[in-house]
C-alpha cells in the first residue's frame, strides 16, 4: 500500500515536470519562443512612439534629438547584423549560439525597416543619405526574401531530387551522353550532327536567366530531340522506321528527362542562392554608404 | 606496300592503351564506320572519312572521301601528297594520324586522339552547375565593386572637392538681398515671412558634395545649391552666424535683444540634451537653432513656437526688469496692452501702453464713428447726396475713410481733405462763380481771409457774393446776418462765428479762444494726433482678414471691431482683443476628425524675431523708439498730425 501510493506520488512527479523543449530542431525563427521577435516589436514599437509622440520643428528628420538617437541605433544595428558573416566562421563561440545570433539577426534586422526610415522623417532624396536608407532596404527585403524561400523550397528540392544526390544527376546525364555517343556511330552525318548538337550544345545550367526560369527550349538537346522525333514520326508514317534513330530518339527522351530533374534542383538552388547575392555585396555596399553618410554629416554639420 | 596502325586509347587511370596492327595494302580507309581500316569513333569524323594511299615509297596521299576536308600542317585540304619522311601530321576531326617511316619501308601510322572527348557532364563541374559561381561573379567581388563605387563617388570625390575648394564666391544678388532692411507687414499672417517664391538654378553645375545634400535648400538660398562651403565653412564644425551674416548683416537682421540680455533670459540648456549640445560644440542661440536649411523650399523660415517660449514663458524670473509679460504659450497669450496717444502734439506726440479693458485715448480730435455709420440720419443723406461710396448697409463703408496701404496691413493716415472734405469742405460763401473754401490746418490763414473777405463786403460789396451757413442740418439756409458796427467790428464778429460758431472747425477741434489782440492768433486749435498702429510689437495684416465669421467688407471690420458703430466719442478704443483672435488663430477646424487649427497660432503669426531691441520701460515722448535700431522704426511710425 506504501509502496503503491509513493509510486503514484513518483508519477505524478514525473507528470509534473515538463519535458526539456527539443531545440535541437527548432529552427531560428522560433528560438527562445520568440525572444528576438519580441525585443524587435517593443524596439519598433518604442520608436514609433517616440515619433509619433514628438513634433518637431519644421519637420522629422534625423537632425532631431530622436533623428541622431534613432540614428546611433540604426547604425549601431546595421554593424552588428553585417557581424554574423563573421559570427558564422567562428564555429562553437560563446556566449550566443550561432541559431540564436541568427534569430536575433533576422528579427532586429526587420526592425531596422521602422529604426531606418524614422531616422529619414520620411525626407528622402537624391543623396548619400537616402542611398544609404535604399541599400539598408535592399538588404532587409533581400533578406525577407531569402527566409521565405527557406521557409518553402528545401522541402521541394527534397522532393525533387528523391534519393539522388547531385553528383548522381550528373552521373546519369554522363552515362546517357555516352550512351548516345555510342548509339550515334553508324549514323549518316546529318543525324550525327544533330547527336552532337545534343552533347556538345547541352548546357545543364547556363546563364542565370535560364537559370532563374527554366527555360531551356533553345538549348542542344531539347532541339536535337525535336528535330529526331520529327524524323522519326515521319519514318513512322511512311512505314520505314529506322531502329537506329528511334533508339536516339529514346536516349534523348530520358537526356531531357534527367535535363529537367537537375535543372528543377538548378532553378530552386539558384533561388536559395541568389537572395544571398544581393544581400552580401548589398550589405557591403551599405556599410560603406553608412560610413560616408555619417562622415559626411558631421563633416557639413 | 603496308601500313602499321597504331591506335592509342587513354586508359581511365591515365594511361596508354597502343593496339598495333599491320595491314598488307596500298589503300587505307579512315573514318567513324566499323568497316575502316582506322575507325575513329567520334561523331565529328564522317562514316568514310578519308582515305591513305601509299603512292610510291616514302610517299603517301590523302584524299577526303566524305566531303569534309581534313587538315594537313595546319591547312584543311581534301587531297594532299605528304612525304613520309618529313612526319607529317594528318588532323581528323578531335583525332591525329602522325605518319612515319616503319620497318621494311613500310608506313607506321599512330592514331591518337588530341581533343579530350566532350565531357557534357564533369564531377569536376559540380560546383559551378548547381551553385550560382557558375553564373555570376562572386559575391565577394561584387561586394568590393560596390563597396569601393560607394566610398570612391559618395565620399572620396565629394571630400576632395570639398578640400581642393576655395573661397566661396556668393552670388551678388543674393547677398544685395539679404543685406536690405526686413520692412515690416512682409506678409505675415501665416507664420512665415514672404520669401523668394522663384527658384534660382545655382551657376556652375553640379559640385560633387551636392551628394552630400541631406535635402532641398529653400528657395531663397537655392542659388548655393552646389556652393557647400558657403555655409558649411569649416569641416566638422556646425553652421556658424558668421556664415549666415556674410550675407545677412546685421543692420539687415538685427539683435532681438542685446545679446546680454539674450543669454540672460534665455531657459537655460540642462539635462541630456544640455549635454549632447555641449559635448557637441552646439551652443544655443545660434542662427540654425532656429532655421533649419534643407528642408524644403519655403521652409527655411519656419521655427517653432517653443523657441519663443521657451524663453518668453518665464522671462520674468530669469529677467526681473523686462517690461515683457510672461507668454507660455498662444492659449496664455497676456491680452493686448494698445499703445494709446496719451497727449496729441503737432510734432511730439506721448504715446502709453494701456490695458485693453478701460482705455481711453485722446487723439485731441471729435470725431463720433456712430452718426458716421448710420443709414439714415443727415450724414448718410449727404454722403448719397455727394454720391461718396455706399456699404452694403447704406451706410459710409469704413473703408471710405481707412484706406489700406500698399502692403494690405495697416491704413494710410487719415487725410482731411481726403477723407472729410467731400461734406466738411470748409466753404464760406459763394462768389459768382466760384465757392471760397478755407484751407485747413492754418487758423491763422483763416482767420485772415474772413476778416479780409468781411471787410471787403462793408467796403465794396459786389453781387453776387453770398456768405454761406457752416450748418449742415439745414441746406439752403441763409446764414444770420452778421451784427451791426462798424467793419471791424463786424469782420472779428465773422472770425469769432467761423471758429466758435456750429459747422465748422468746432465740428471735429477743440478750440480755445487765446483772447489775443492779434485776430489771427486768437483762436487756438488743439492738436490732433490719430493713431495708426495700436499694437505695434506685432503686425496685423487687414489684407489677410477682408473676411471674417462668413462676413465680408464693412461687416467683416465690425465683426472685430465691435463698439464702433456706437461709437459717440473718438476716445473710445475699439481696437479687438486677444480672445477674438482666438476664434480663429490656433482653434480647431469645425471638419470631423481634423484638428488642424483654422488658422495659424505660432508666435511669428504676429511677431517678427528681428525687429530689433525692444524699448524698455515707458515709452518715450514722440514713441519713435529710439532703442529700436532698424526695421520697423524705418517703416515709418511717422505720425501725422493734423492741425
Amino acid at each position: 500500500m506504501a509502496s503503491k501510493t509513493q509510486a503514484s506520488r513518483a508519477m505524478t512527479g514525473k507528470a509534473v515536470t515538463r519535458a526539456p523543449r527539443d531545440t535541437a530542431h527548432e529552427g531560428f525563427l522560433n528560438h527562445k519562443r520568440g525572444r528576438w521577435a519580441k525585443v524587435a516589436i517593443t524596439l519598433s514599437v518604442v520608436a514609433l512612439g517616440a515619433y509619433l509622440l514628438t513634433d518637431p520643428v519644421p519637420r522629422h528628420n534625423g537632425g532631431t534629438w530622436l533623428g541622431y538617437l534613432l540614428g546611433s541605433i540604426g547604425a549601431g544595428m546595421i554593424v552588428w547584423l553585417s557581424l554574423l558573416g563573421v559570427r558564422k566562421r567562428v564555429i562553437g563561440s560563446k556566449p550566443f549560439s550561432l541559431k540564436g545570433w541568427t534569430s536575433a539577426h533576422v528579427y532586429l534586422g526587420l526592425s531596422l525597416i521602422v529604426v531606418g526610415t524614422l531616422h529619414t522623417g520620411f525626407q528622402l532624396g537624391w543623396n548619400v543619405h537616402t542611398l544609404a536608407w535604399a541599400l539598408m532596404m535592399i538588404v532587409i527585403l533581400s533578406g525577407l526574401w531569402g527566409i521565405s524561400l527557406y521557409a518553402t523550397l528545401p522541402e521541394r528540392l527534397s522532393a525533387n531530387r528523391g534519393e539522388v544526390t547531385q553528383l548522381q544527376m550528373l552521373e546519369a546525364i554522363r552515362t546517357l551522353d555516352r550512351q548516345l555517343d555510342i548509339a550515334a556511330q553508324p549514323l549518316d552525318a546529318d543525324d550525327a550532327a544533330l547527336v552532337r548538337m545534343s552533347l556538345e550544345e547541352c548546357r545543364i545550367a547556363g546563364s542565370l536567366g535560364q537559370r532563374l526560369s527554366g527555360n531551356y527550349a533553345n538549348d542542344g538537346n531539347a532541339r536535337a530531340l525535336a528535330t529526331i522525333i520529327e524524323k522519326v514520326m515521319t519514318g513512322r508514317r511512311t512505314g520505314r522506321v529506322d531502329d537506329r534513330l528511334a533508339q536516339i530518339e529514346f536516349l534523348l527522351e530520358r537526356k531531357e528527362a534527367a535535363l529537367a530533374q537537375a535543372r528543377r534542383h538548378i532553378r530552386m538552388k539558384t533561388q536559395l542562392e541568389l537572395w544571398l547575392y544581393v544581400h552580401v555585396p548589398v550589405t557591403i555596399a551599405l556599410l560603406a554608404a553608412l560610413l560616408a553618410h555619417i562622415i559626411s554629416v558631421f563633416l557639413y554639420w | 606496300m603496308s601500313f602499321i596502325v597504331r591506335q592509342v586509347a587513354k586508359r581511365a587511370d591515365g594511361g596508354d592503351i597502343i593496339r598495333t596492327r599491320t595491314l598488307v595494302q596500298a589503300e587505307l580507309t579512315v573514318g567513324r564506320g566499323t568497316d575502316c581500316d582506322i575507325q575513329l569513333a567520334d561523331l565529328a569524323v564522317m562514316l568514310r572519312h578519308a582515305r591513305l594511299v601509299q603512292i610510291t615509297a616514302g610517299k603517301v596521299s590523302v584524299e577526303t572521301t566524305g566531303g569534309v576536308p581534313v587538315e594537313v600542317g595546319g591547312k584543311f585540304v581534301t587531297r594532299a601528297d605528304l612525304a613520309v619522311a618529313e612526319n607529317p601530321t594528318i588532323d581528323i576531326g578531335p583525332f591525329r594520324l602522325s605518319l612515319s617511316p616503319g620497318e621494311d619501308g613500310a608506313v607506321a601510322i599512330t592514331a591518337e586522339r588530341v581533343v579530350p572527348p566532350i565531357e557534357a557532364a564533369d564531377a569536376a563541374h559540380e560546383t559551378s552547375i548547381f551553385s550560382l559561381s557558375g553564373a555570376m561573379p562572386t559575391k565577394r567581388r561584387m561586394a568590393w565593386v560596390g563597396g569601393l563605387a560607394v566610398l570612391v563617388l559618395l565620399l572620396l570625390v565629394p571630400l576632395f572637392h570639398f578640400i581642393g575648394e576655395g573661397e566661396p564666391a556668393l552670388p551678388q544678388t543674393m547677398v544685395a538681398e539679404a543685406a536690405r532692411p526686413v520692412t515690416p507687414g512682409q506678409g505675415f499672417g501665416d507664420g512665415k515671412l514672404s520669401v523668394p517664391t522663384a527658384r534660382p538654378a545655382a551657376a556652375g553645375g553640379f559640385a560633387p558634395d551636392e551628394s552630400w545634400s541631406s535635402g532641398m535648400l529653400s528657395d531663397a538660398h537655392a542659388s548655393l545649391s552646389n556652393n557647400c562651403s558657403a555655409c558649411h565653412q569649416k569641416a566638422f564644425v556646425s553652421v556658424t552666424d558668421g556664415a549666415c551674416q556674410a550675407c545677412h548683416t546685421a543692420s539687415a537682421l538685427p539683435d532681438h535683444a542685446a545679446p546680454a540680455r539674450m543669454a540672460k533670459g534665455r531657459l537655460p540648456d540642462g539635462g541630456v540634451m544640455g549635454a549632447a549640445h555641449s559635448a557637441f560644440n552646439l551652443p544655443q542661440g545660434r542662427c540654425t537653432s532656429c532655421h533649419k536649411e534643407h528642408e524644403g523650399a519655403a521652409t527655411v523660415m519656419t521655427v517653432a513656437e517653443s523657441f519663443c517660449t521657451d524663453c518668453h514663458g518665464g522671462l520674468k524670473s530669469r529677467l526681473a526688469d523686462t517690461a515683457v509679460a510672461n507668454v507660455p504659450g498662444w492659449a496664455k497669450h497676456p491680452d493686448f496692452r494698445a499703445t494709446l496717444v496719451s497727449s496729441p502734439s503737432a510734432d511730439k506726440p506721448v504715446f502709453t501702453r494701456a490695458a485693453l479693458s478701460g482705455a481711453r485715448e485722446k487723439s485731441g480730435l471729435i470725431y463720433p464713428h456712430d452718426i458716421h455709420q448710420s443709414t439714415t440720419n443727415a450724414v448718410a443723406n449727404m454722403a448719397q447726396k455727394q454720391r461718396l461710396p455706399q456699404g452694403a448697409d447704406g451706410a459710409l463703408p469704413c473703408s471710405y475713410c481707412h484706406k489700406a496701404d500698399s502692403d494690405q496691413v495697416r491704413f494710410k493716415p487719415i487725410d482731411m481733405e481726403a477723407n472729410c472734405g467731400a461734406c466738411h469742405d470748409l466753404a464760406f460763401a459763394r462768389d459768382g462763380g466760384t465757392v471760397r473754401t478755407l484751407p485747413h490746418g492754418k487758423p491763422a490763414q483763416v482767420a485772415g481771409i474772413i476778416r479780409d473777405f468781411t471787410l471787403s463786403e462793408s467796403f465794396a460789396p459786389r453781387a453776387g457774393v453770398q456768405r454761406l451757413s457752416f450748418d449742415r442740418h439745414l441746406p439752403g439756409k441763409a446764414p444770420p446776418p452778421l451784427p451791426g458796427g462798424n467793419p471791424a467790428a463786424r469782420a472779428q464778429a465773422a472770425v469769432v462765428s467761423v471758429f466758435t460758431g456750429k459747422g465748422l472747425c468746432t465740428e471735429c477741434h477743440v478750440v480755445t479762444d487765446t483772447g489775443a489782440a492779434d485776430l489771427t492768433r486768437r483762436f487756438a486749435i488743439a492738436p490732433v494726433s490719430i493713431n495708426d498702429h495700436y499694437l505695434p510689437q506685432g503686425q496685423f495684416p487687414h489684407g489677410k482678414h477682408k473676411s471674417y465669421d462668413a462676413k465680408t467688407g464693412q461687416a467683416a471690420c465690425v465683426a472685430c471691431h465691435t463698439g464702433v458703430t456706437k461709437s459717440k466719442v473718438s476716445t473710445d478704443v475699439n481696437i479687438p482683443g486677444v480672445a477674438n483672435c482666438r476664434e480663429c488663430h490656433g482653434a480647431p477646424a469645425k471638419t470631423l476628425l481634423s484638428t488642424t487649427a483654422k488658422a495659424g497660432a505660432s508666435c511669428d503669426t504676429c511677431h517678427g524675431f528681428h525687429d530689433g531691441v525692444a524699448p524698455t520701460g515707458a515709452l518715450p515722448a514722440g514713441h519713435v523708439q529710439p532703442a529700436r535700431v532698424a526695421g520697423r522704426q524705418a517703416a515709418g511710425r511717422s505720425r501725422q498730425t493734423p492741425a
